[in-house]
């Protein structure tokens, strides 16, 4: 019988470039639950950006399983580890089932009533005596877009402060941005089914195999298949999908964009330009050109650390390819010169001409399953349904909309972002802050000045969700949040695709849904609209999504076709979806005209280099006018590169069996028995000069913290050492380190993106020393992922027994 | 013929520009953005002046010579611990802006200089030199849009929050 923790992608369904993706229904009921005893609710995954569709298992009101949903063109049937053992995490008594206030510094239980009348009144005095501006909100990709939707208007609408983030800051705010800076919007150009006709792949920064792994399951099934696509993969660590490429380019970390310029250089002076497209549907050439033409393969390779011969040959296939799909994620997003790393790998796609058709596309991907959602309705750095905050016409638009007077929404700047949010609650500009569903006293960087400001007595701090984060336990409120399948919702994928899911099950206890806590602050604070009427005028999730179908049509993201009903049985559906496509859209751009006129486009660009926000005038300028625009900088070396004191590179990243903290995953047995406890990586070249053996307790330190942990020696590149963000302390009841430290964003800079603002995690300069022999005992990380050891030799990380695997003849 | 004073103009400009970057950074060591973006882009002022030293010198320039750049690790190491210093007073946000606007003008500054000698080196029809000024001036310009778009994003919470 098949194990999923061993086989993460499940058994091979080859299939040919062109064919349909064979269908694989995947099943796992809990032990001792018979097919026939339960009830099946349609919903879609949460654990990664892929929202695999999938109908929830119920039987005497828990959930007892799930299945893929054969039916639905993300997954075809399929779901990863998490999906298939996530849901336990429901049902675990670790749950929030009651609000806690904090009394004489200690969390103690309270009423609903309580605890909102403690929120409303310090809400109340913090607006009284500091303006709107006091009040700050981060919230999360993990919501729903009922959630956001709701806590966009009533933060934005309501209270009229621009300080409302999304965690999806440190997970996509590169992709939206890298979107909005050639296309002039937000929103994924291709379809996932470019998948299964493109003839190459190059995938950036992007480990699908841990990331997205039903992904990979369609990528290892073109692989197997007759006519296999050739593959270039950029990472620094050896992951699986590295294994399996044609080229791997194992940079070294913070030289991403001289690697992209290298490729671009190339590509122009091996004449694989598609002349006419670049002529007809692009601007910026001559620029991009001119500033590439320094970075040739030997330069390349030289700040890259690797052989220009691979440079060069990585560009000839990316040159000769027919049908092109490129690929990034975090590799890109969360280094530096995140943003215009991103920008030229659309430029790769833009100069071959390969876009807007079947199998060519670029995928700037997200991470989190409604990260998506955050950004169409405003509740991270964006504006409701792509409006552009620079545009008087837009924001006159969505006053009209909400009932509210243009002035009450805060455009004057762009939507503050987190980690300038976190500034203004550490000078004391920001005195109430509300976290939802995201716990950034282990994912922000620099924990230590984290955990410093979330601990001021001066800043109170409310914190929704479902388990005791190590956030919730430095908050002065915590609220018990109802999760997934306790809720009734929707939420986006990465290539356009809604999916509805129902509510399953009661949440316990007396938690929650977001929605549902906003509605009631909202009502307790009396916000009103400018005709006096209650200024959030739905009550139901359903009531809300149809509000949101009304304030996206006719904008890129146009949900106006879509309604519950629609969404119920069947697959998820493409935005946009409208009355001239009622069943939604598989690609945009088809026409290759991009969403670049100055009246319509979401954001007039940046400078890429230092973040200066162009304005209108200046975009106009441009002349883009339908055109894409090709942006171009030049490398600078990374803000801490290593030295005599810190001499190695520092690098954080995922495990396929985890999901974030944790919070969820390590309440499912088989996902946290595949990775209990946390693991640093070093590359055995390393190893042997720190004389570490694999298993040894090292520790990792920076300028900002340290870590400790057992060494694996894996694949790493040499002179980089990796750790998985996921290992915090609330499972040793702590919000911090209480003698072992084992986050890795103790060690991390406070630095970000200038355009996207997305922190940078992958890059600071550490030491390692051994602190204790790990009597030949093997590090805790898996073995069958890009932790796997560099010498072979362990057996196959194991234990996710009892899946079903139906795969459909045709 | 001037060209000498024009090619020192630049000089002391950008060398201005550095040192008021690296300032400010350092004074506001707890706003990353300014710190980090900062020092970076003083090491651009040296670069540009690098680029520009074979003119200066075929023009007979005299440029005073240039303040050497720490090391991004030492400067780290002092952020961290300033920041936590100094980071928590809220007086801190009209300091914030003076500096910047001072910062504005020294790109300003830096950004006009480049213009002349451009205008000169296109005069002379020195094709080089104009070509390095294009490049430079370039750079110049979007560092004072950088410093304008911060400003911007900064005055709201210094001048209209409680």
């Amino acid at each position: 019988m098949i194990d999923r923790i061993t086989d993460i992608w499940g058994s091979r369904t080859p299939y040919a470039a062109g064919a349909d993706w064979p269908a694989r229904a995947d099943q796992y009921l809990a032990d001792g639950v018979a097919e026939a005893d339960v009830a099946w609710v349609q919903s879609a995954c949460v654990l990664c950006s892929m929202d695999c569709g999938m109908d929830v298992a119920v039987k005497d009101g828990r959930i007892v399983g799930v299945r893929g949903r054969t039916a639905d063109r993300v997954n075809h049937g399929r779901l990863g580890p998490k999906g298939l053992f996530g849901w336990q995490a429901n049902a675990s008594p670790d749950r929030l089932t009651q609000p806690l206030v904090r009394r004489n510094g200690k969390l103690e239980p309270a009423t609903w009533d309580e605890a909102m009348d403690l929120v409303v009144e310090r809400s109340r005095q913090v607006i009284g005596e500091h303006g709107p501006l006091g009040m700050g909100f981060y919230t999360s990709g993990q919501l729903f877009l009922e959630d956001y939707y709701t806590i966009g208007l009533v933060v934005r609408g309501g209270i009229g402060t621009p300080h409302l983030d999304g965690n999806t800051r440190l997970c996509t705010a590169t992709a939206a941005f890298a979107l909005k800076e050639t296309f002039g919007s937000d929103g994924a150009p291709g379809s996932l089914t470019d998948f299964d006709s493109c003839d190459t792949l190059f995938m950036v920064g992007h480990n699908p195999a841990e990331t997205h792994t039903v992904l990979w399951a369609r990528l290892l099934d073109r692989l197997a298949g007759p006519d296999r696509p050739r593959l270039i993969v950029v990472d620094p660590r050896r992951t699986k999908v590295a294994q399996a490429a044609d080229v791997h380019l194992p940079v070294r970390n913070g030289t991403n964009l001289a690697l992209l310029n290298g490729i671009l250089h190339e590509l122009i002076a091996g004449d694989h330009v598609d002349k006419s497209f670049v002529e007809a549907h692009t601007v910026g050439f001559d620029k991009l050109a001119q500033t590439v033409a320094g970075y040739d393969a030997d330069r390349v390779a030289e700040i890259c650390g690797v052989p220009a011969a691979d440079i060069r040959a990585a560009a000839e296939i990316i040159g000769s390819a027919r049908r092109l799909v490129s690929t990034c994620l975090q590799g890109v997003y969360q280094s530096h010169q995140a943003t215009a790393t991103a920008c030229q790998i659309n430029n790769v796609n833009l100069l071959r001409g390969m876009i807007g058709k079947p199998g060519c596309t670029v995928f700037q991907l997200n991470g989190q399953p409604t990260a998506q959602n955050t950004r169409e309705t405003g509740a991270d750095g964006d504006m409701v349904g792509f409006r552009n905050w620079q545009n008087p016409a837009h924001v006159a638009d969505l006053a009209r909309v909400w009932k509210l007077d243009p002035l009450q929404i805060p455009s004057w700047g762009p939507p503050t972002h987190a980690m300038q949010i976190f500034r203004y609650a550490q000078e004391g500009a920001i005195r109430f802050l509300w976290i939802t569903g995201t716990n950034p006293a282990v994912s922000l960087p620099e924990l230590a000045r984290i955990r410093s400001i979330l601990s001021q007595e001066r800043l109170f701090v409310v914190v929704s969700d479902a388990f005791l984060t190590e956030t919730g336990r430095l908050a002065d409120v915590v609220l018990p949040a109802a999760m997934w399948a306790e809720k009734t919702g929707t939420f986006t994928n990465h290539d356009r695709t809604v999916h509805l899911s129902e509510r399953a099950i009661e949440p316990p206890g007396q938690a929650r849904s977001d929605m549902d806590v906003f509605l009631d602050y909202a009502r307790r604070l009396g916000l009103s609209n400018a005709d006096g009427e209650p200024l959030v005028p739905w009550q139901s999730p359903e009531e809300c999504f149809t509000a949101f179908t009304v304030v996206t049509r006719g904008r890129p993201c146009d949900y106006s076709g879509l309604s519950y009903d629609k969404l119920r049985g069947g697959s998820g559906i493409q935005w946009p979806c409208n009355a001239d496509a009622p069943d939604g859209t598989e690609r945009l751009y088809t026409d290759h005209v991009f969403d670049t006129d100055p009246d319509e486009c979401e954001d007039y660009g940046h400078d890429l280099s230092t973040g200066a926000a162009f304005e209108r005038k200046d975009f106009v300028a441009l002349g883009a006018a339908g055109r894409a625009v090709l942006k171009a900088a030049h490398y600078k070396p990374a803000h801490e590169p290593p030295d005599d004191d810190y001499p190695l590179l520092f690098t954080t990243g995922r495990t396929a069996y985890h999901w974030h903290t944790r919070t969820k995953t390590a309440h499912a047995p088989q996902l946290q028995n595949a990775a209990p406890e946390a693991w640093v990586e070093l590359s055995p070249a390393d190893a042997d000069r720190l004389g570490v053996a694999e298993g040894d307790v090292v520790r990792v330190e920076s300028r900002r913290g340290r870590l400790e942990a057992k060494a694996r020696l894996s694949g790493v590149r040499e002179g980089v050492v990796f750790a998985p963000f996921h290992f915090g302390y609330w499972d040793r009841d702590g919000d911090g380190p209480d003698g072992t430290p084992t986050a890795a964003n103790e060690l991390t800079m406070t630095v970000w993106d200038p355009v996207s603002k997305q922190p940078q995690f992958k890059g600071a300069a550490v030491r390692v020393e051994r602190i204790a022999d790990g009597g030949g005992v093997p590090a805790p990380a898996p073995t069958t992922t890009a932790s796997e050891p560099a010498a072979g030799g362990l057996p196959p990380t194991a234990g996710g027994t009892g899946v079903r695997e139906t795969v459909e003849q045709r | 013929m001037k060209m000498n004073k024009a090619v020192e103009d630049v000089h002391e400009a950008e060398g201005e520009l550095a040192k008021r970057l690296r300032r400010t950074g350092e004074r506001h060591a707890a706003e990353s953005d300014l710190f980090h973006l900062g020092h970076t882009l003083a090491r651009q002022c040296a670069e540009h002046l690098r680029a520009l030293a074979p003119f200066a010198e075929r023009y007979g320039a005299k440029p005073a010579p240039d303040d050497v750049d720490a090391s991004p690790g030492l400067l780290e190491a002092a952020r961290v611990k300033s920041a936590g210093l100094v980071g928590r007073t809220e007086a801190a946000g009209l300091l914030l802006m003076a500096d910047l606007r001072e910062l504005y003008l020294a790109a300003q500054h830096a950004e006009l200089a480049w213009v002349v000698l451009l205008q000169a080196a296109k005069a002379r029809r020195d094709a080089g030199l104009i070509d390095v000024v294009t490049r430079c001036h370039e750079e110049a310009e979007m560092c004072g849009k950088w410093v304008r778009t911060r400003i911007k994003e900064a005055a709201p919470q210094v001048y209209a929050a409680g």
